[in-house]
């Protein structure tokens, strides 16, 4: 096709410019998590610890353990993989408008795993974690008194979400098919069977 | 030293000021284009190649400046380019969301590039149901100028013989995706039409622009200019006439006028150096935009034009429309549950909709005059928005997050206002901007008649994703914001009466016959089609009876 080989060379250029633009400080997890060693290839880089810049070192434990409650590694890397507690920090810090729900919510849940179990949330064994979130994740096994819980689940969630997605490792988990080239408009590969009652069987 | 007198000083360089400044400096008159911003370069200024891992705020925007953002245009991927330094009002009681693009190209550097002709059901409305006048144009004069228009930009689309819809000159159109075979199955069942939109997006190569690749992310540029936008195809060739200069960072104060109220030029002030400057020119054209046009105009004062030039009807900011935005419906459809990915979303384009199928045969067939249209999308797209409404944590979360992924589908309604006394702008006595031009003020409600509309599309839109076998999530609480369609139409209204319109047919005021108005501030309301290409086609029609009034020394 003509003036097809000049647009893949503009397109290039213009990743390449991505590429650059990408690397800002303070992400140690992150930028790994973006790096190409992922798919196997790129060196190890150096460890570095991550410096919250907004919560404690006990809260940025328990946030990281919840992101991986929500989105575990389990065959497929998980939020801990894409470094999703350093972009719930990273955001908070930059949004005071959550600041508060966010202490308040880690506040709630220690104070609740003390008051049930006797101790701190991240002391508690990985049933037990398990079976205090499933309180506050799921309609039919609420338990009175526990809105605010709740409440900060769905904001815990909502940051993890936020994070994975928009991670490499979350955009692979999707197979996200977007900024790709592809050479006419992707259509539609059943049109024999337009209501789609017959599709091949599903992949989940 | 006395100034340079150009032949036409033009306001403004997008869809309207771009087409006025190419056809006008192919014609050989010498062009001094305004433009109130800086000229982007596509390669720093468009991100759209970007993934959100590559943005600081990973595309959600810095949550400290997110408050100001003027929606899903105005985005951390177009960082510094809507406008946020000029200040504007809203009476009490109004809520307007008044995104502005003052780059050059405006918003057609970013623009949904839907594409759809007007019609005599939208030029002769008022005979059909009784409100309002008729347009002073038939679309059997404006029909060549329609053609001429998609020549020059490159709609795909197909041929489709809808009443309310002329068709016209069409590229291969974009093939249907999954969920519109799905949805199109529905809208049959429902006795809605659901067709292939009327896209300015190069499917194939067209007047030396490439095709589209279909990477997405279009409303974040174009870097290879695969779609319509006046610094991609019209500046480029008024360039080329070298009758064309541009100054940027102009923001235009109001027009001069001479000892006749002629215009004689434009004062201006340049941002960079906070400098107040004059251009001259034997003619003007006013291409800023629907509202800025008119505020500019507003704020032109003189002892000839006490109230604002060209201002003798009083019209001048009056009878301004809009479109109603809002999320009709959404949910999801369960045949495609668990399917592999899919590129749904990849040109993040219109690629079908439901044209006006509403008071086709009887203008008063339903609860509402005059219709609206609708905009399905849906599939794998960059975020997945759904996770709300999926329960709980875990392997089984993530699981249905990527189940889900191909399945949802929403539909957007646009819905036009009808003409109103309450809805008009005019000049704030106390706010200036900070260049200490009196800043405009927005009145604006919606009115009854479109929230009719509103409602019946919720209806509609619910029964087509059941009767596609989908299920229904819910619906927009409310409509966007007044203004965040970017479609508003009216405050330089045109007519055939100098007493209840601002210009004549042509775009030119009555009371001025060397000013000229070239954006969708003639029309006399938003239709339920978007803007561009008729604001495209009248200015070409207004630029060419400009040269005419030159080559005949009538200017």
């Amino acid at each position: 096709m003509a003036g097809q080989g000049m647009d893949r060379r503009e397109v290039l250029r213009s990743l390449a410019l991505a590429a650059a633009a990408s690397s800002f400080p303070g992400f140690s997890r992150w930028s790994f998590a973006c790096g190409d060693h992922v798919n196997g290839g790129a060196p190890t880089p150096r460890a570095v610890k991550y410096m919250p810049q907004f919560f404690s070192g006990h809260e940025y434990a328990t946030v990281e353990r919840l992101a991986d409650m929500i989105i575990p590694g389990d065959g497929t890397p998980g939020a801990k993989e894409a470094g999703v507690a350093e972009f719930i920090d990273f955001m908070v810090a930059h949004d005071e408008s959550i600041q508060y729900s966010f202490r308040l919510g880690l506040t709630w849940l220690d104070a609740e795993s003390e008051r049930l179990d006797g101790s701190r949330f991240l002391d508690l064994t990985a049933e037990k974690q398990t079976e205090m979130v499933e309180h506050i994740a799921y309609r039919d096994r609420y338990r009175p008194g526990e809105e605010d819980g709740r409440a900060f689940f769905q904001l815990a969630r909502e940051y993890t979400v936020m994070g994975y997605y928009t991670s490499r490792i979350g955009l692979k988990e999707l197979d996200y098919p977007g900024l790709r080239l592809y050479s006419e408009s992707p259509g539609c590969p059943h049109k024999d069977d337009p209501e789609h009652r017959h599709l091949p069987p599903t992949k989940f | 030293m006395p100034g340079k007198i150009y032949d036409v000083i033009v306001v403004g360089t997008g869809a309207g000021g771009g087409m006025a400044i190419k056809t006008l400096a192919e014609a050989g008159l010498n062009v001094l284009a305004l433009n109130a911003g800086r000229k982007l370069v596509p390669a720093r200024d468009f991100r759209n190649h970007r993934q959100p891992y590559d943005m600081k705020f990973r595309g959600f925007g810095d949550p400290r400046t997110r408050a100001q953002s003027y929606g899903y245009m105005d985005n951390e991927y177009v960082e510094g380019i809507w406008e946020h330094e000029i200040t504007y009002t809203t009476a009490p009681g109004t809520q307007w969301m008044w995104p502005r693009c003052y780059a050059v190209g405006g918003k057609t550097n970013f623009w949904g590039r839907s594409s759809a002709r007007f019609g005599d059901i939208d030029f002769k409305a008022a005979q059909r149901d009784g409100y309002d006048v008729d347009w002073p144009v038939s679309y059997e004069e404006i029909a060549p100028y329609y053609t001429r228009a998609e020549q020059m930009m490159g709609v795909a689309s197909t041929v489709q013989h809808r009443p309310s819809n002329p068709d016209g000159h069409y590229l291969p159109p974009m093939n249907f995706r999954c969920l519109d075979y799905i949805l199109q199955s529905g809208c049959q069942k429902a006795g809605v039409p659901y067709l292939p939109d009327r896209i300015a997006q190069l499917t194939v190569a067209h007047a030396g622009h490439p095709p589209c690749h279909y990477c997405g992310g279009c409303t974040e540029g174009c870097d290879i200019g695969a779609f319509f936008s006046s610094p991609y195809f019209f500046l480029p060739l008024a360039e080329k006439t070298g009758k064309l200069e541009m100054r940027t960072n102009a923001l235009a104060r109001e027009v001069l006028v001479d000892e006749n109220g002629k215009a004689r030029g434009v004062a201006y002030v340049d941002r960079l150096t906070r400098r107040e400057e004059e251009a001259y020119g034997r003619a003007v054209v006013m291409s800023a935009s629907c509202i800025e046009s008119a505020h500019i105009m507003l704020n032109s004062k003189s002892r000839h034009w006490p109230t604002g030039i060209a201002n003798s009807s009083g019209q001048l900011g009056r009878n301004l429309c809009d479109h109603l935005y809002g999320t009709s419906a959404y949910g999801y459809l369960p045949q495609l549950l668990g399917q592999p990915s899919f590129p749904d979303n990849v040109s993040s384009s219109t690629i079908a909709w439901m044209p006006r199928w509403q008071n086709l045969e009887n203008p008063h067939q339903e609860s509402f005059i005059r219709g609206y249209s609708v905009y399905p999308g849906g599939g794998c797209s960059e975020f997945p928005w759904y996770y709300r409404h999926l329960e709980g944590f875990g392997s089984s979360f993530k699981r249905d997050v990527n189940r889900y992924y191909p399945a949802p589908i929403s539909f957007t309604v646009q819905a036009p206002t009808l003409r109103s006394d309450t809805n008009f702008v005019d000049i704030d006595p106390e706010v200036k901007d900070v260049y200490g031009r009196p800043a405009v003020r927005i009145h604006f409600q919606w009115d009854d008649n479109t929230l009719k509309m509103w409602e019946h599309s919720k209806q509609v839109c619910a029964e087509v994703i059941r009767a596609a076998g989908g299920e229904v999530w819910g619906a927009a609480e409310h409509p966007e914001l007044p203004g965040y369609s970017l479609h508003e139409t009216g405050a330089c209204r045109m007519g055939n009466d100098p007493k209840t319109s601002v210009t004549n047919h042509f775009g030119q005021t009555h009371d001025v016959p060397n000013l000229f108005v070239c954006d969708a501030g003639v029309f006399l309301n938003c239709t339920d089609k978007t803007t561009t290409i008729s604001i495209i086609a009248f200015t070409l029609r207004s630029s060419e009876y400009l040269i005419g009034l030159f080559r005949r020394g009538e200017i």
